[in-house]
């Protein structure tokens, strides 16, 4: 394999690697737009100019492939390339808008970013601002889009995304010279369910989110590494928040899961949280109660309508719950009800969870933890409707229900309908979940736990990978996170306390799941995934503002 | 008065000798010079060096840094374009901004809500220099009194930062960047001088 040297350190690569992977993986910096390591390359920008020892002109890095013996210099070492970027850059400009105070991009623009670098950023600009060449600013491209070609570098990575990633290819070049303009046909809405990730893969604010247009400057907010809960396939994402609120949610680059990329419905499902008033306190009909009253009360009315009369309860866990919150409601209902039937799903096709619904990320079971809780114990095969069968003729009287509804889509009218006829027909329920929903008011007890984004926990996806989210915002009201009640009812049926810390919690199951054996959170992949381009990688903090 | 050399006394010694009780008199009466002097002139003279604040007032060097002021370009809207700079510099954390989009395409961005709690201020004039429009500005206005110390009384928003007669009336302090606006700011009740041409 070849060797190759850049900035005097040697790395090793697989043959017909680019200079600018060797050097990422090396973590020598080049300044790119136009490369993106998930899309095909296309050396349209210049930026990456690097000077390789024996060729006479310095090469672009992300198209020229390694060699053995190859050594490289860029723009930190080699004043030929560092000359020819800050050429690159200053052309890039000319008619570069002075927008940066009202671009949503600033802070996190590469642009911004390579300019201001010492080793070949910063020029006297030779253009009087009022010379520049104009193009349309603030054209809107549908409902997730927002686009303004003065700001544009012609890199053409949204116009490769639109065709290589999502193959709707709504985008392309017109013009030529100072004039080219990037546009869709006749300004047309775009179509692509996978539209926000122009906003992503746009190094620059022509391409911008109109879900998060002015919200926040990028600067503000603080970052947790999450999975999206939208659906089986767990992409990996960055949740941004600010002051407690989630403000947008981003993808992190696995290559093994989702590449770059997420889906606009798991991007935009942490509306989901807000569309719907949260349960705020735990609740007996209408009478609100406190925690360590509810517990007690919820853990006695249970006892007292299964074990006592010799029926079974029935338990139902949501495979949107955490690994972490599914094994406590095992281990609860194991270690207190001798009888039971424990079940996960309201539907009963298993099968769908690897289903696709289209060819790039989305599936068609939109739950982030089936699998999980098929690798947990939980038998899937009664559902929801062997439940209501058994609640029908009699045979269970108590139900403990763990319940989050979908973050993308709605749950179906008729599972709605035959929760509802569930909760009527069973003299004691316990629902433990997030949301005020209609179709759950008929429960006896009302627990408020944390949802996604709340709390930490671990998926396991549709591939049986198990990742890592982490907790990104605080609960309001008395709401607490599912795996502390879970405990809580542990402590009433065995006296014991147990350790509710997620990673303990995870360490218990990787001790007596095989499927989880010698996993910690340490371990688990998705915590090394990052946003592309890692943001902040310049001159910037990682974290938002202290204090706030 | 020339200045003395410094002398090191040991005070005990000082003070059991009767002859440095008369020295340290003189002493503290010479420390005294400056107050007693002006005291003669007041007096005597009828030179004063206070004035009757709050009905008389000092004039205040044109870089003071009082109260903020928003400007306006020549159609009256407001300069700000909610970039968050002024939020993001400001050591106090005083400044809350909130963007919203508008209509004319020149500017697209404006503050739906700005406010900045005075009480929290500390008046270091680091927003003024952080704004790339001219848009916030100081005023010579230091008086700055409220009933109660709540954010409501002095936590002050667009409409304050405005249009409150004082402005007009101490006019503009701490201005850095007076030499080079792109895009002409004025104050508020300030004149706006015709178009040429
Ligand atoms: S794209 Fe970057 S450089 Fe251009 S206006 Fe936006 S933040 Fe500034
Ligand atoms: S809109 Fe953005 S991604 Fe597309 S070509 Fe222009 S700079 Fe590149
Ligand atoms: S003067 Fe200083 S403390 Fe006051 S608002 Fe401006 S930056 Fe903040
Ligand atoms: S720095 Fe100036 S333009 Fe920016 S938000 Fe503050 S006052 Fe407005
Ligand atoms: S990144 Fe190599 S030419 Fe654009």
């Amino acid at each position: 394999m070849p060797i190759v040297t850049i900035d005097g350190r040697q790395v090793e690569v697989e043959q017909g690697t680019s200079v600018i992977q060797a050097a990422d993986r090396l973590g020598v910096e080049i300044p790119r737009f136009c490369y993106h390591p998930d899309l095909r390359p296309e050396g349209n920008c210049r930026m990456c100019l690097v000077d390789v020892e024996g060729f006479p002109k310095p090469v672009v890095a992300c198209a020229t492939p390694v060699v053995d013996g190859m050594v490289v210099r860029t723009p930190h070492e080699s004043p030929v390339a560092s000359k020819a970027v800050n050429g690159v850059l200053e052309f890039l400009l000319v008619n570069h808008p002075l927008d940066c105070p009202i671009c949503d991009q600033a802070g996190e623009c590469s642009l911004q970013d390579f300019y201001m670098h010492p080793d070949y950023g910063q020029h006297q600009s030779h253009v009087d601002p009022v010379e520049k060449v104009h193009k349309r600013k603030r054209v809107s491209l549908g409902p997730r889009i927002v686009l303004d070609q003065e700001r544009c570098v012609m890199c053409s990575r949204c116009v490769r995304f639109s065709e290589e990633v999502s193959g709707y290819a709504e985008l392309q070049f017109v013009h030529r010279g100072n004039h080219v303009e990037l546009t869709a046909f006749e300004d047309r809405a775009l179509e692509d369910p996978y539209a926000g990730n122009l906003a992503d893969v746009c190094p620059v604010g022509a391409l911008t989110s109109r879900d998060f247009r002015f919200k926040r400057r990028v600067w503000h907010l603080s970052h947790a590494d999450s999975v999206c809960a939208g659906c089986s396939t767990g992409c990996n994402v960055r949740i941004d928040h600010f002051g407690g609120r989630i403000e947008r949610v981003v993808p992190r680059r696995n290559p093994g899961v989702n590449r770059s990329w997420i889906c606009d419905e798991g991007r935009l499902s942490f509306r989901a949280l807000v569309a719907v008033p949260r349960l705020m306190y735990p609740r007996q009909g209408a009478t609100e109660l406190d925690w360590s009253e509810a517990v007690a009360l919820s853990h006695d009315s249970l006892r007292a309508a299964s074990a006592a009369q010799g029926r079974p309860l029935a338990a139902l866990a949501s495979a949107s719950a955490t690994n972490e919150s599914l094994w406590l409601f095992r281990q609860y209902v194991l270690a207190a009800f001798p009888l039971h039937r424990l079940a996960f799903r309201l539907e009963r096709e298993i099968a769908e969870v690897s289903q696709r619904q289209d060819n790039l990320l989305r599936r068609l079971d939109k739950h982030p933890n089936t699998m999980g809780a098929l690798h947990l114990g939980f038998d899937g095969g009664e559902g929801l409707d062997g439940l209501l069968a058994l609640a029908e003729s009699g045979a269970i009287e108590g139900l403990l229900m763990l319940y989050y509804p979908p973050l993308v889509g709605e749950e179906s009218k008729e599972t709605r309908e035959r929760i509802t006829r569930l909760l009527h027909l069973v003299p004691a329920s316990v629902v433990l979940t997030t949301h005020e929903l209609p179709y759950l008011t008929a429960a006896k007890l009302l627990l408020p736990v944390a949802t996604w984004s709340e709390e930490e926990g671990t998926y396991t996806n549709y591939q049986g990978l198990t990742q890592h989210a982490d907790k990104a915002v605080p609960s309001r009201g008395a709401v607490r996170p599912a795996v502390e009640v879970l405990g809580d009812l542990w402590h009433c049926a065995t006296a014991a306390r147990r350790q509710t810390r997620p990673e303990e919690i995870f360490r218990e199951i990787a001790d007596s799941v095989p499927v989880f054996r010698d996993l910690t959170y340490a371990s688990l992949e998705s915590r090394s995934a990052t946003a592309y381009p890692p943001e902040g990688r310049m001159h910037y903090g990682q974290e938002g503002f202290a204090g706030r | 008065m020339a200045r003395k050399a410094s002398r090191v006394v040991d005070v005990r010694q000082a003070a059991e000798s009767g002859r440095d009780i008369l020295s340290s008199t003189a002493g503290t009466l010479a420390g005294m010079e400056v107050t007693l002097r002006n005291m003669v002139r007041a007096t005597v003279g009828r030179q004063h060096v206070t004035i009757q604040y709050p009905e008389q007032r000092k004039p205040y060097s044109r870089r003071f840094r009082g109260v903020h002021i928003l400007t306006h370009r020549a159609d009256g809207s407001l300069k700000c374009t909610a970039c968050y700079l002024c939020e993001t510099v400001c050591p106090a954390q005083c400044i809350t901004i909130e963007a919203k989009e508008v209509q004319d395409p020149r500017v697209e961005k404006a503050p739906s809500r700005y406010e900045i709690d005075l009480s929290r201020c500390i008046f270091c004039g680091f927003c003024v220099e952080a704004c790339p429009e001219e848009a916030l500005i100081m005023s010579r206005e230091y008086d700055l009194t409220a009933l109660s110390r709540g954010p409501e009384t002095l936590a002050y928003g667009i409409d304050q930062l405005t249009q409150r007669p004082e402005i007009a009336a101490y006019g503009a302090g701490f201005r850095p960047h007076m030499q080079y606006p792109l895009v002409e700011s004025y104050l508020p009740g300030e004149p706006i001088p015709p178009r040429e041409g």
